[in-house]
């Protein structure tokens, strides 16, 4: 079990730049989460820790100790890879024991391990298959079981769940985070599905194109984003454009088409700045009753049933759009909201963002 | 593939991941064997032979001696003739590498013609147990080595052959025909020899080739020759050009074929090559001679790629 | 419509007569193998006899050339397929920019003729001979080294493709994966990709062998006093021909035949152990491997059987009659050829009755020797020479080529 320290780390392929300047700790023990969109440098940054990339700058540093000129097979880390790479000539107790065997353990012993292995990952009895006779989720664990036989420090996951389907992925969530408190190793986890990096993680570290902007644990990260990427790319959020008037203690006040709107602001805002105000859906009330600060009419342009929720699309002043989202049972008689009604969020669920490149970009 | 260490920047970038991957005894063994074989079996002997072929005809006890001097000597005698011939050119052994390049051309030609509606047959339309019948019975002939498969046609084309009985015995000719002669012999036995050659090429681009792709020109009205001409031809081109170069080097450096079933007037190439260094005890001019058939065969082969807009690396598919 | 069933019966015709083509030189070789004619041909069919394949096995140059065949191609598969592993490996591992270079010097080999090859390894190793000042006796005059040299040249350019048609299926993870789990890089070539590149080891070495087998325009300039099968068939087949060749080609066609049928076994049951195959199936039909194997020898030994019994039977009355025939036959031919040599035409050679084209090459190998202006090195002609004579066709006795002729009277017993 060790920490993991990346010190300005960067990583080139001649004129593409794919890491920039990385500098994250990651704590031990922890479950830490690398989440951005596809392409800005994941697997990259996840190749130069485990060593199959090296760092054009910086250090890499396990357990205290700099891995430079180290290669993979002397690391004290363990990939699983994004399309699993089990080996399909062996047979699955011998892929999870594959670490052993090549430190010479005799082949008791290996047997041994790997079905203690197959416990931890509840799949007892399955040792003696093929790979391709297991299902999806069930290669998912033999790969993190092979991966944990060789007892590494740091286990490195590169969006092991992708290929699978949406509710084995949900369940595999669960599993996952179950086997990293059972081994008490720190996982360092890859994904650009931010629902999953939420779920998951104690730390979650959101990229954009090559560079971590914000480093957090997921409630910091969903409430209190530092950018304009981080507010649009972590959750669902609706966007209000407009100029910073004034700032006081607690809050700051931004002009904007939907009228002037009160918000909790980012440190480096200051008045004249151009802002970016962002709400949730479900921070969005209907009727809202006086005390909240921020009021607005809005005509009611569609809504959709997804079951525990009403998501509903409405049409502000100055052609703004705002999504909003009612929990079922507390929606109206028959669910629905029509024509013009009244929406308003408190200050305190709103944050003002100096003005910066969205997620959709 | 976006696997390995990456290239890190710097010098000795490639060494460095090379070694990474393989590790020392592994990347040195693959670096041994593969230096042997470019090396002294591929690049070097070649170079030796160019070497050789400009230097005299000497006994071994006068090479490297004062005589051993760099001449054109053997070139010349291919272009103009022994001694005496001034001005005037070696018309018999250019005449034979002509018409040996004619002739390989031509076989090359006709075995695209045949092949290529079987390997399409069998890349498209052929099922199951009728394509595998196919198969097993286009590779059961070449189990034989090409001597044996030349053999055969002797027995065939023989003046008592059955070709002639056959001939004879519907009265199409009055005597026995000499196929020999006339080349006949030669010529479908050099097809022969090379038919699968021609056909793989020509199965393995076709089969790649979507069948909607032909359904969709049909659709559109074309007719079978325009769909071939317009789309299969084309897609096919990889297979079609390496089958050729395949069967067009091949043939123009046969020779057991044109030994066993050369007429008695025409020889190959090769055979005035193989004369030179068995009886003719001459080294260096065959060597020059060989050199002379790779080039002029390369030169062909390069200039129909570029003529057909065919790229070196579709190739050896 | 009726265009579409026009093409239709061209295309059948055509796939027809292609496969004719293909297949009947080789049933008529078949054929001649079994007919007693000391002449191979179909007709006129004169006995049942199966002495052409003891001929075969009394050969003794043949059977040297078998060994020396079966030696040089187990060492062509030796240098081979390592080197072709090693040059796909190489490929992949090399810059972008480096491959096509690369490449085409590697696959060069199979394009440059047979015959180039052959000279430049001769030439190649005699220099290098001479500059280590060896004898004559050293490695680098010795026939088997240099044809198994030569031979690798282009060799190991086909195994490389079948190794590279294997690596490309190959997912390049699996090894980074091994080396992330700590194994070495050795190791990981051991565990991993060797076992991947099994099947292309095997294959390539089958073919490794095949193509060395059966060589002959490299062998016959590398392999200087050696002999090769294929380089004695070759000569045989130059200075006369006999049926025994065809019962050497029905010979190896039963082999190869019998060969495919066990690789193809072997391939079925690897891939049973292989990822794709489900594990029902994979019993079966390894199971019915076994049974098919069984069946095809045991359709082997009777056919052998019952060929070998007709011709012990019958084949002894029917050759003296037919020997009766022939003797009156020759006498007519002799005088007739008696009768043109008075007329006094020597020229008229090529003419005589004597089947020219069968016969023997003289003719046509004497041609470019008149045809070269005098030069002292104008190549001489061998082959010509050692053909005695020329105006003994093949057909009138059967002692007319010597190993022919040795054995069939031995087998005449
Ligand atoms: N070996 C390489 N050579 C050159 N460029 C590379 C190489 N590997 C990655 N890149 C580039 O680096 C950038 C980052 O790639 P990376 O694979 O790290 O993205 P990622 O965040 O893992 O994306 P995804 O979510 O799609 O897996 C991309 O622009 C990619 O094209
Ligand atoms: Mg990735």
């Amino acid at each position: 079990m060790a920490a993991v320290d990346l010190d300005g780390v960067s990583v080139r392929f001649g004129p593409i730049h794919a890491v920039r300047d990385v500098s994250v700790h990651v704590a031990d023990g922890a479950f830490f989460t690398f989440l951005g969109p596809s392409g800005c440098g994941k697997t990259t940054l996840l190749r130069a820790v485990s060593g199959f990339v090296e760092p054009s700058a910086g250090a890499i540093r396990i357990g205290g100790q700099d891995m430079t000129g180290i290669g993979p097979h002397k690391r004290p880390t363990a990939l699983v890879f994004q399309n699993l790479a089990l080996f399909p000539l062996m047979p699955v107790w011998q892929n999870i024991a594959f670490a052993l065997e090549v430190r010479g353990v005799g082949r008791a012993a290996r047997r041994k391990r790997a079905d203690e292995l197959l416990e931890l990952i509840a799949m007892p009895g399955h040792g003696d298959r093929m790979c391709h006779e297991l299902s999806g989720g069930q290669r998912q664990r033999v790969a993190v079981a092979r991966a944990l036989a060789a007892k590494p420090a740091v286990l490195l996951l590169d969006e092991p769940l992708s290929a699978l389907d949406r509710n084995l992925r949900e369940h595999m969530r669960g599993e996952l985070r179950a086997i990293q408190r059972r081994v008490g190793v720190t996982f360092i986890y890859i994904t650009h599905d931010q629902g999953e990096a939420l779920a998951m993680s104690d730390q979650v570290a959101v990229m954009r194109q090559g560079a971590v902007l914000q480093v957090a644990d997921a409630r910091t990260l969903y409430d209190r984003p530092h950018s304009a990427f981080v507010a649009s790319f972590v959750g669902e959020n609706n966007v209000f454009p407009g100029t910073v008037t004034a700032l006081d203690s607690n809050y700051a006040t931004v002009a904007t088409k939907a009228g002037l709107l009160r918000a909790k602001p980012d440190e480096k805002l200051r008045v004249g700045d151009a802002a970016l105000v962002f709400v949730r859906p479900e921070a969005i009330r209907f009727a809202p009753s006086e005390d909240v600060e921020n009021r607005m009419a809005a005509t009611v342009a569609a809504s959709a049933f997804e079951g525990n929720l009403w998501r509903v699309f409405l049409e502000l002043a100055g052609d703004l759009r705002v999504t909003a989202t009612r929990v079922h049972a507390e929606a109206g008689s028959d669910g629905e909201d029509a024509g013009r009604v009244v929406i308003g969020f408190s200050a305190r669920r709103a944050v003002a963002l100096p003005e910066g490149p969205l997620a959709a970009e | 593939m976006n696997s390995g260490p990456a290239t890190p920047p710097g010098t000795f970038a490639w060494p460095r991941a090379f070694f990474a991957r393989y590790g020392a005894g592994l990347g040195a063994s693959v670096l041994v064997l593969v230096g042997f074989w470019i090396l002294a079996l591929v690049l070097v002997p070649q170079l030796a032979m160019a070497d050789f072929s400009f230097r005299p005809n000497l006994p071994p006890t006068e090479q490297g001696g004062p005589r051993d001097v760099y001449t054109l000597e053997h070139y010349e005698y291919l272009v103009r003739g022994g001694a005496g011939g001034e001005g005037e050119y070696n018309t018999v052994d250019l005449a034979v590498l002509g018409r040996t390049l004619l002739a390989a051309l031509f076989v090359a030609a006709v075995d695209l013609a045949i092949c290529y509606p079987i390997a399409f047959l069998l890349a498209q339309s052929a099922h199951g147990g009728f394509a595998r019948l196919m198969m097993v019975l286009l590779v059961v002939p070449f189990w034989l080595n090409e001597i044996l498969r030349a053999f055969a046609f002797r027995i065939l084309f023989g003046t008592s052959g059955l070709v002639n009985d056959v001939l004879l015995g519907v009265g199409a000719v009055e005597e026995p025909m000499d196929f020999f002669r006339d080349n006949v012999a030669l010529y479908s036995g050099l097809t022969y020899a090379f038919v699968l050659l021609m056909v793989f090429p020509l199965y393995n681009a076709l089969e790649h080739l979507d069948k909607s792709q032909i359904e969709a020109a049909r659709d559109m009205g074309a007719s079978w020759l325009r769909v071939h001409w317009r789309v299969v031809i084309p897609f096919a081109k990889p297979g079609i050009s390496s089958g050729c170069a395949m069967v067009f080097m091949l043939s123009a450096g046969a020779l057991a074929t044109p030994q066993i079933l050369g007429g008695p007037s025409s020889l190959w190439f090769t055979q005035i090559i193989y004369q030179w260094f068995n009886t003719g005890n001459n080294w260096p001019r065959g060597s020059a001679y060989a050199i002379a058939l790779l080039i002029s065969a390369l030169v062909l082969v390069l200039v129909a790629m570029r003529v057909f807009k065919v790229r070196l690396r579709d190739l050896g598919k | 419509m009726t265009s579409t069933r026009f093409a239709g019966i061209f295309l059948t015709a055509f796939v027809v007569l292609f496969f004719c083509y293909l297949l009947g030189p080789l049933v008529v070789m078949a054929v001649t193998a079994f007919n007693s004619s000391a002449f191979p041909r179909v007709a006129p069919f004169e006995c049942f006899s199966v002495e052409w394949f003891g001929v075969l096995a009394n050969d003794v140059r043949l059977v040297d050339g078998l060994a020396n065949s079966v030696y040089i191609g187990i060492g062509v598969v030796l240098l081979s397929v390592p080197i072709g592993m090693a040059g796909a490996l190489f490929l992949t591992r090399i810059p972008d920019r480096a491959k096509p270079w690369y490449y085409t010097v590697a696959v060069s080999p199979i394009l440059i003729p047979g015959v180039v090859l052959g000279i430049s390894t001769l030439v190649f190793w005699d220099r290098l001979g001479r500059m280590f000042g060896a004898g004559d006796e050293s490695v680098f005059y010795d026939g088997m080294f240099l044809t198994i040299v030569g031979q690798t040249t282009f060799v190991a350019a086909y195994c490389l493709l079948v190794f590279m048609a294997r690596l490309q299926r190959f997912d390049a993870t699996q090894e980074e994966a091994a080396l992330d789990l700590g194994a070495t890089p050795g190791q990981s070539f051991r565990k991993v990709l060797l076992p991947f590149l099994k099947p292309a080891i095997a294959s390539s070495g089958v073919l490794a062998f095949l193509a060395s087998f059966e060589n002959y325009n490299t062998t016959v300039f590398t392999s200087l006093t050696q002999e090769t099968l294929v380089t004695v068939v070759a000569s045989k087949v130059r200075h006369g021909i006999n049926p025994s060749i065809s019962a050497l080609a029905v010979a190896i066609v039963a082999l190869t035949l019998a060969g495919a049928v066990v690789y193809e076994i072997l391939r079925r049951r690897e891939a049973g152990t292989g990822a794709k195959a489900a594990a029902g199936r994979n019993v079966v039909s390894s199971k019915l491997g076994n049974p098919a194997l069984a069946l095809f020898l045991l359709v082997c030994v009777a056919g052998i059987g019952t060929v070998y019994f007709a011709g012990t039977v019958g084949v002894e009355e029917c050759k003296a009659t037919v020997q009766a025939e022939k003797r009156r036959r020759a006498q007519e031919r002799i005088d007739a050829l008696e009768k043109t040599l008075q007329d006094g035409a020597a020229s008229a050679a090529p003419e005589a009755p004597a089947n020219p084209g069968e016969t023997i090459f003289a003719p046509r190998n004497l041609q470019p020797a008149t045809r070269r202006p005098t030069d002292e090195a104008a190549p001489t002609q061998g082959e010509g020479r050692q053909t005695n004579n020329p105006f003994s066709p093949d057909d009138l006795a059967p002692n007319g080529d010597s190993p022919g002729g040795q054995t069939s009277g031995q087998t005449g017993d």
